[in-house]
C-alpha cells in the first residue's frame, strides 16, 4: 500500500460517498453525453457515427437559431445581471447593520419561489393583450400596446427583459458580503485626497471586486447557457417562428421529444464547450492578483 | 455466534449468489416460452378459465381522486371483472407529458417490459410496433368494418393492426350565443357554414365595448391546423409517402387563416394562447368563437349559469372548397407482445373490451353511472351512447364521420414543432407568403417522413 494511501486512507473514506455521488450523477452522465453525441442513439440503442451529429447541426437553422438567442440572452442577461447586482449592493453598503440585513433578503427572496411560477407571472406581465401589466404600466404614458410574447420581433426581448428585470438576488448578496470586508483605509484615503463617491466606487470597489466579479460571471453565464423554463413557460416552448428557442430547449424537445438521444447529446456537447471556452476567456480576462 | 454445521456460506458467495439468481431471473424468459402461440380470441375461453393478472397503464389515473379518467377506468375494470373473473387488473397511472412518455419507452422499448394493455396516442403507436412490440389485434371482418377507417389506418402498420382504436376527438367551433345575440349575427344554421360566413361572423363579433374591453370573434389555441384542410389541403398523400401540405389547396387553406389574423378578429396573442387561457376567454365572453375539442362540453356542462342551446352552442368547422371537415385527434388501446400467451389474451380481451360496445351501457348500469366515452367512440356500434349522456355530444358524435385523423408518423413532432408551426407562424405574422412558407418546409418534411417510412 503506497505511504499516502496509508497516511490519509481514512480521509479518502470520507471523501468517497461525496466523490461517489459525483461520478455517477454528474461526470458519468457527461461522459455518457459525449459517447451518443458520437451515435444515432435511440431510446432502443444506436450505432457508431462519429461526427455526423455535428455536421447536422451545423446544417440546421433551427440549431443556428437556438445558438443565436442563447447567446444574445446571455450577453444582455450576465452584463445586466452584474451591474444591477453591483448597483444595488452598493447602494445598501451605506445603511446600517440591520437596514443591510432586510435589503439583502428583500433581494434575495424572489429566489426561493419557483422558477415556473415566476415565468408564469412574466407569462401574465407581457401579456399582448391590453390588459397585460406591462401593456397597462406603459398605456398610461401614452406607449404600446405592444405583442410582446405574442410576437416573433418582440417575444426574445420580452423573456431577456423577465430576466432582466428580476435584481439577482444571489448576486447583490454575495457583493455585498464582498463591499463589507473591503479595507476602510483605502477609501478614508480616497476622501483625504478629496475623491467623491463615484470616484471612490469606480476606482476602490469595483476593481477590488473583481474576484466576486468573476465569479458571479462564470456562474451568471452557466445559468444563462442553460435557460429554459422562462422560454418554455412564457413563450410556450419557443415563441412564434422560434423566436425564443433556446439550446436546451432543443435539447429538450430533441431528445424527449423527437426521440433523437444522439442529436440532442451533441447539441449538449456544444453546450458544454461553449461554457467551457467562454468560462476560460472570462478567467483570463478578469483574473487578477487582488490583494487587500 | 454459532455456527451451523455442514456447508457454510460466506458473506461473499452469499452476495454473489443473489446477485447471479437476480441476473438469471432478469433474463429468464417469463411464462410460457417462445412462440407459444397467438393471442387467444377476445372472447377466447382460453384466458377465459385460468386465472391470469395483467397490468393496465393508463395515462391521468390518479387513485381515488375524481378526474374522468381515473373514475372510469375504475369502472371499466369493475366491470370487466364482473365479466372475467379469473382476471385480475392493476392500473398504473401518469400524467400526460413527457416523463410518462419516457417511462412507456424506457419500459416497452428498453427493458421490453411494462404493461400488458396501455392507451396511447399518435406516433407512439408506430414506434412501439415498429420495434416489435405491439401485438396484433385479433380483429374479425366485421369488427374491421364496424371501425372508423381513418381510426383504423392511424393504427395499421405495415398492413396490420397494431392498436385498438378507442375513440375520436373531433374538433369544431364553440359559439357563445349571447355574443351573437348581442351583435344581431344568426348563429349557423344546423351548425353549419361557409368560411365567407365564419369570416363575416368573426369580423361582426369583433367589437369594443363601451367600458373598454375588447371582444374578440375568434380564438383558437395554439395547436391546430384545422384550417389548412378546410379546402382538401392533407399533410401527406394517400400512401403517406409523399408530404402535400405545400399543395395548392393547403396553401389556400393557409390563406384563410392568414386572413383571421390580417382582419384581427382573433387576439393579439393567438399564437402563444394556450388551451386554459383560450377556454377562460370564451366562457367570460371574451371570445364569441372557439375552436376547441369535443372535452370541452364538459368544462360548459360543469357551469350551471352556462347552458347549452341557450348560452352556447356548437358548430361544424368553416367548409371551403373541399368536403365538410373536422380536425381531430385519435386514442387507441395497445396490447403489448410478450411471450405469457395467457396474459397476452387476457389483455386483448380486456382492449377490445375497452373499445367496444359493451362497456358503455355497463357503465351507465352502474350506481351511480359512470360515463365512459369521453369522446365519440372510433367504432359504429359504440357510438350511440355518448351521444345519450348530453344533446351536444349527439350532435358531436355526427361530426367523428368527417373528422380528419392525422395518419399516424411517427416523425411528425419533430416536423410539426421544428418546421411548419414556425412556417405558419411566419405566414400568420405576414412575414412570409403562405405558399413560401409551406415551400420552405417541404424539403425537411418529406426526409423526415421518409426517415419515418424506412
Amino acid at each position: 500500500m503506497p505511504a499516502t494511501l496509508r497516511r490519509h486512507g481514512s480521509s479518502y473514506l470520507f471523501v468517497l460517498p461525496t466523490f461517489s455521488f459525483f461520478v455517477v450523477f454528474t461526470l458519468l452522465p457527461v461522459v455518457q453525453a459525449f459517447a451518443l453525441s458520437l451515435q444515432s442513439a435511440t431510446i432502443v440503442g444506436g450505432e457508431w457515427i462519429g461526427l455526423e451529429n455535428f455536421a447536422t447541426l451545423a446544417d440546421d437553422p433551427v440549431f443556428r437559431q437556438a445558438l443565436g438567442n442563447t447567446v444574445l440572452y446571455t450577453v444582455v442577461v450576465v452584463a445586466a445581471q452584474i451591474v444591477l447586482a453591483l448597483v444595488v449592493a452598493s447602494l445598501i453598503q451605506p445603511l446600517g447593520r440591520k437596514n443591510q440585513t432586510f435589503y439583502r433578503a428583500l433581494f434575495y427572496l424572489p429566489l426561493v419561489n419557483s422558477a415556473i411560477l415566476v415565468a408564469m407571472v412574466w407569462r401574465w406581465i407581457f401579456n399582448p393583450n391590453p390588459f397585460g401589466l406591462a401593456n397597462t404600466a406603459l398605456g398610461t404614458v401614452g406607449l404600446g400596446p405592444f405583442l410582446w410574447i405574442g410576437s416573433s420581433d418582440e417575444a426574445l426581448i420580452a423573456v431577456i427583459l423577465s430576466s432582466v428585470l428580476t435584481i439577482p438576488g444571489g448576486g447583490v448578496v454575495l457583493y455585498s458580503a464582498a463591499i463589507s470586508s473591503l479595507p476602510r483605509e483605502l477609501y478614508e484615503a480616497a476622501d483625504v485626497e478629496g475623491a467623491g463617491w463615484f470616484t471612490k466606487w469606480w476606482r476602490i470597489t469595483v476593481p477590488l471586486l473583481k474576484p466576486t466579479t468573476l465569479y458571479l460571471v462564470v456562474i451568471y453565464t452557466i445559468l444563462a447557457f442553460q435557460v429554459f423554463e422562462r422560454v418554455y413557460v412564457m413563450t410556450n416552448g419557443g415563441g412564434p417562428n422560434n423566436a425564443t428557442i433556446t439550446i436546451v430547449q432543443l435539447i429538450y424537445s430533441t431528445a424527449f421529444q423527437f426521440g433523437r438521444y444522439g442529436l440532442a447529446s451533441a447539441m449538449a456537447v456544444v453546450l458544454f464547450l461553449m461554457a467551457v471556452a467562454v468560462a476560460v476567456v472570462q478567467f483570463r480576462s478578469l483574473r487578477s492578483d487582488v490583494e487587500y | 455466534m454459532e455456527r451451523r454445521s455442514g456447508t457454510t456460506i460466506s458473506r461473499r458467495r452469499f452476495l454473489q449468489s443473489v446477485a447471479a439468481i437476480g441476473v438469471a431471473s432478469a433474463c429468464a424468459p417469463s411464462g410460457a416460452p417462445a412462440g407459444a402461440g397467438p393471442a387467444a380470441s377476445p372472447g377466447g375461453s382460453a384466458a377465459a378459465a385460468k386465472p391470469v393478472s395483467i397490468e393496465w397503464w393508463r395515462r391521468n389515473y390518479t387513485p381515488g381522486s375524481q378526474n374522468a379518467e381515473t373514475l372510469t377506468s375504475d369502472g371499466a375494470v369493475k366491470a370487466f371483472r364482473e365479466r372475467n373473473p379469473n382476471v385480475t387488473l392493476s392500473i398504473q397511472g401518469g400524467p400526460f407529458g413527457p416523463e410518462t412518455d419516457q417511462k412507456f419507452d424506457i419500459a416497452i422499448l428498453q427493458q421490453k417490459a411494462g404493461p400488458d394493455v396501455f392507451h396511447t396516442t399518435g406516433g407512439d403507436v408506430l414506434k412501439y410496433a415498429a420495434a416489435g412490440q405491439l401485438s396484433e389485434a385479433p380483429l374479425t371482418d366485421a369488427e374491421r368494418r364496424d371501425f372508423n377507417p381513418s381510426a383504423l389506418q392511424a393504427t395499421t402498420y405495415k398492413g396490420k393492426v397494431v392498436a385498438y382504436p378507442l375513440w375520436i376527438v373531433p374538433w369544431f367551433e364553440y359559439i357563445n350565443l349571447d355574443l351573437f345575440k348581442e351583435r344581431g349575427v344568426t348563429p349557423p344554421k344546423d351548425g353549419n357554414w361557409t368560411y365567407e360566413e365564419f369570416l363575416d361572423a368573426a369580423k361582426k363579433l369583433t367589437f369594443k365595448r363601451a367600458d373598454g374591453k375588447q371582444v374578440y370573434g375568434f380564438a383558437h389555441a395554439n395547436d391546430e391546423f384545422a384550417f389548412m384542410l378546410v379546402d382538401g389541403g392533407r399533410p401527406y398523400d394517400k400512401d403517406v409517402k409523399s408530404w402535400t401540405f405545400n399543395s395548392a389547396d393547403a396553401v389556400s387553406g393557409l390563406e384563410k387563416w392568414v386572413a383571421l389574423a390580417r382582419e384581427k378578429v382573433m387576439p393579439p396573442d393567438f399564437l402563444t394562447l394556450n388551451p386554459n387561457d383560450a377556454q377562460a376567454r370564451f366562457i367570460s365572453g371574451d371570445v364569441a368563437i372557439l375552436q376547441r375539442p369535443s372535452a370541452m362540453i364538459n368544462v360548459l356542462n360543469a357551469d350551471k349559469k352556462f347552458e347549452y342551446t341557450k348560452n352556447w352552442e356548437i358548430a361544424n368547422f368553416p367548409k371551403g372548397k373541399g368536403e365538410q371537415t373536422a380536425w381531430g385527434g385519435v386514442g387507441f388501446i395497445a396490447v403489448r407482445d410478450q411471450q405469457d400467451a395467457d396474459k397476452k389474451a387476457a389483455a386483448h380481451q380486456f382492449a377490445k373490451y375497452l373499445t367496444g360496445p359493451e362497456i358503455g351501457p355497463d357503465l351507465k348500469k352502474m350506481a351511480p353511472p359512470v360515463e365512459y366515452w369521453l369522446a365519440p367512440a372510433a367504432r359504429v356500434s359504440a357510438a350511440g351512447i355518448y351521444g345519450e349522456y348530453h344533446p351536444a355530444k349527439a350532435k358531436v358524435a355526427k361530426m367523428s364521420s368527417f373528422t380528419y385523423v392525422l395518419p399516424n408518423v411517427r416523425t411528425f413532432s419533430e416536423i410539426d414543432q421544428k418546421h411548419l408551426r414556425p412556417a405558419r407562424d411566419a405566414a400568420l405574422e405576414g412575414k412570409k407568403t403562405p405558399k413560401q412558407a409551406l415551400d420552405e418546409v417541404a424539403t425537411a418534411a418529406q426526409r423526415l417522413l421518409d426517415e419515418a417510412n424506412k
